[in-house]
């Protein structure tokens, strides 16, 4: 007992002593950039890597920063929790981090921390989901009404050019790509003869995609088109079809187009879904911004959106190589 | 033959300390071992800035007051699975009440609080009353909570906008995700620090903590000695909702949001810090001090595998392994 009480003062009186010392010093502020001749951590705070997406902006994010030879890149795994992301960002804000990268699991709950980090002086580039407010570096991403245009487009021009019945499986109800990828194609097919007959929610998880394409096939057999409102989902409502018997006579068309394996782009190289649209990671764009704010000490855009490309079986294999060079 | 006795009774009473104090052992062996491995910068040790130390009591002030509410269950040979449903729900009705219906602070925290507690009595009296196993009892609360919350909310994240017009809540209520002393101490903590000294007085020699122990040691025994076993069991699964809505409020108070999905898993973090705490699952043994340095021995070994960038998938390898470390080292305990 008298050696747990020892340690214990001991152990108070050493972090006493280390508070006040480091009161006085403070974070550093003000300009971050150091030029080319400095060194640099950066955080790079995912909200979950379960989703094949997250996991292979990870690995962009890595396979640019190999390239700056001054990057040291640093990753946490939030688990889809919000305050498990907030601690992340303060954790690489006691390690002083040099810049922030964060994708955040959702807008409000990240907004506080991430403008802690910024009016700290730490330059904050935001992936894919948005903060609120303009406490932020730069934000990179793509537009998914613009993605959901092309979808829709694609769809009136190509696979139905003279009208038809389509059935939509949506993302997590609620969510904003969900929405947006919806609205988007629906301006599309306006005045195209198109109807979306059934629309039903998958999650964006594959079995869902595949559960409720299994319903829809049997309420509404005479639908031509499957859109999906991401590959897993399409892909699973193509293994739906494949049970019935039917996937020759169904084109299915999905969104995000992941160089990956398991990707819509080898989905689409292997003639299962008939279209996807590319939805970029923007991890190598993070790096590429990281790298004119600390090393050119350039502004960056506060808006950074990226280009979606249409992919049919016509490009994918090329695509595919192009995204994973060296094999 | 008696002094052999006396050092053998010596030496079984030191033991006992030792297992009474494990927790805290353990804790300031993580810590020491935490102080070892920080990363410093200019020469201090990053792990013991005060921001950092508080960023640690502050990531585990939620766990920490479910944790608490969770020993008491524990105690008398139950489990709580609802409490990270719970908090999810309790989180949506604080952004709900506050935002959509208008409610001011103090009756928006109350109604929030009586719900968790209302929640809690009714799954005590489900398993006390009508002798459904407290698991299965408590898995179906969890189903329930989660699916009211996604009713309440309407399915998606309720955000908190603050201000004094309709739809906007009590500035007061941000003061949840602020600190106090200076800009130094987080809220959250000192609640926590508040939940933890009350639980710890409350289980100190008052007649309803001696029943808990009682009622975890042997419930028969406890029964025929006059023990009122269905209302302590009714009451303290109600203590556990309880706080488990507090965790909810602090929760869209750090957050500014409620959402139906907070709190996922909440309720395993907490059973492994009332197990690391060393109070044992079989009930009638433990501590809510024990429990609050388990959930603050892995808050810190969180923080330092983080601050250290140690791979996320490694972190859960080397947290499972402390778990069952901790549960190894009961067994070893005198009985």
């Amino acid at each position: 007992m008298r050696f747990l009480v020892a340690v214990l003062v001991l152990g108070s009186v050493v972090a006493c002593g280390t508070t006040s010392e480091n009161r006085s010093a403070g974070p550093a502020t003000g300009a971050a950039c150091k030029g080319a001749g400095g060194k640099y951590v950066i955080g790079m705070s995912q909200a979950n890597v379960a989703e094949p997406y997250r996991q292979r902006m990870d690995d962009d994010i890595r396979a640019a920063a190999k390239a700056v030879p001054q990057f040291e890149v640093r990753f946490t795994d939030a688990q889809q929790d919000n305050s498990r992301q907030v601690a992340d960002v303060e954790n690489f804000l006691t390690q002083q981090v040099d810049l922030l990268i964060i994708s955040p699991n959702e807008a409000k709950p990240l907004t506080g921390v991430v403008k802690k980090a910024f009016d700290k002086g730490v330059p904050v580039i935001v992936l894919d989901r948005k903060v609120e407010g303009d406490a932020y570096t730069t934000w990179i991403g793509a537009d998914n009404v613009e993605i959901g245009r092309q979808a829709g487009k694609y769809v009136a021009e190509q696979l139905l050019p003279n009208g038809g019945k389509v059935a939509e499986i949506r993302g997590l109800a609620g969510s904003t790509p969900a929405r947006e990828r919806g609205d988007g194609f629906r301006e599309s097919i306006r005045g195209r003869r198109i109807e979306i007959v059934v629309s039903q929610d998958g999650d964006w998880l594959r079995e869902k995609g595949q559960e409720k394409a299994d319903a829809i096939l049997k309420s509404t057999p005479d639908i031509q088109v499957i859109y999906a409102h991401n590959d897993p989902m399409a892909e699973g409502a193509y293994l739906a079809a494949r049970a019935a018997g039917r996937q020759d006579a169904l084109k299915f068309i999905g969104i995000d187009g992941l160089p990956i394996p398991s990707g819509g782009l080898k989905a689409v190289e292997a003639g299962r879904l008939s279209a996807t649209l590319i939805y970029p990671t923007a991890g190598r764009e993070a790096i590429e911004s990281a790298r004119r704010i600390l090393l050119d000490c350039q502004q960056v855009p506060k808006t950074q959106t990226l280009q979606t490309q249409l992919i049919t079986k016509d490009n994918a294999a090329q695509v595919y190589a192009k995204e994973n060079p060296g094999g | 033959m008696t002094t052999d006795f006396v050092a053998e009774t010596r030496r079984a009473s030191v033991r006992s300390m030792v297992f009474r104090f494990q927790s805290l052992f353990g804790l300031v062996a993580v810590f020491v071992a935490a102080i070892v491995f920080s990363p410093s910068r200019d020469g201090e040790l990053l792990f013991l800035t005060s921001d950092n130390l508080f960023n640690v009591v502050r990531a585990v002030s939620e766990i920490g007051i479910i944790a608490v509410g969770m020993t008491f269950v524990i105690l008398i040979g139950g489990i709580d699975l609802s409490v990270g449903a719970m908090l999810g729900l309790a989180a949506v009705g604080s952004a709900v009440l506050l935002v959509e219906n208008d409610f001011g602070l103090v009756p928006a925290v109350l109604v929030v609080l009586a719900v968790g507690l209302g929640f809690g009595l009714l799954q005590g009296v489900a398993s006390a009353v009508f002798g459904i196993q407290a698991f299965i009892v408590t898995l179906a609360g969890l189903q329930i909570a989660r699916g009211l919350a996604r009713i309440w909310s309407g399915g998606q994240g309720v955000a908190i906008a603050y201000g004094e017009g309709p739809g906007e809540a009590p500035i007061a209520f941000s003061l949840l995700g602020e600190r106090t002393f200076n800009g130094l101490v987080p809220i959250p903590a000192l609640i926590f620090v508040v939940v933890a000294v009350l639980a710890v007085l409350f289980l100190r020699g008052t007649a309803f903590s001696r029943h808990v122990y009682a009622i975890g040691g042997n419930e028969k025994a406890a029964r025929l000695s006059g023990v009122p076993v269905t209302r302590v069991k009714i009451v303290v699964f109600g203590i556990c909702g309880l706080l488990a809505a507090l965790a909810g409020i602090i929760h869209a108070g750090q957050l500014n949001q409620g959402s139906p999905n907070d709190g996922l898993g909440y309720e395993l973090d907490a059973i492994a810090a009332v197990v690391v705490g060393g109070t044992s699952l079989a009930g009638g043994r433990g501590s809510v001090v024990g429990t609050v340095a388990g959930a603050l021995l892995l808050g810190v070994l969180n923080n330092i595998l983080a601050l250290n960038s140690v791979d996320t998938n490694v972190q859960l390898l080397i947290k499972g392994l402390v778990i069952v470390v901790a549960a190894g080292l009961q067994r070893l305990r005198p009985s």
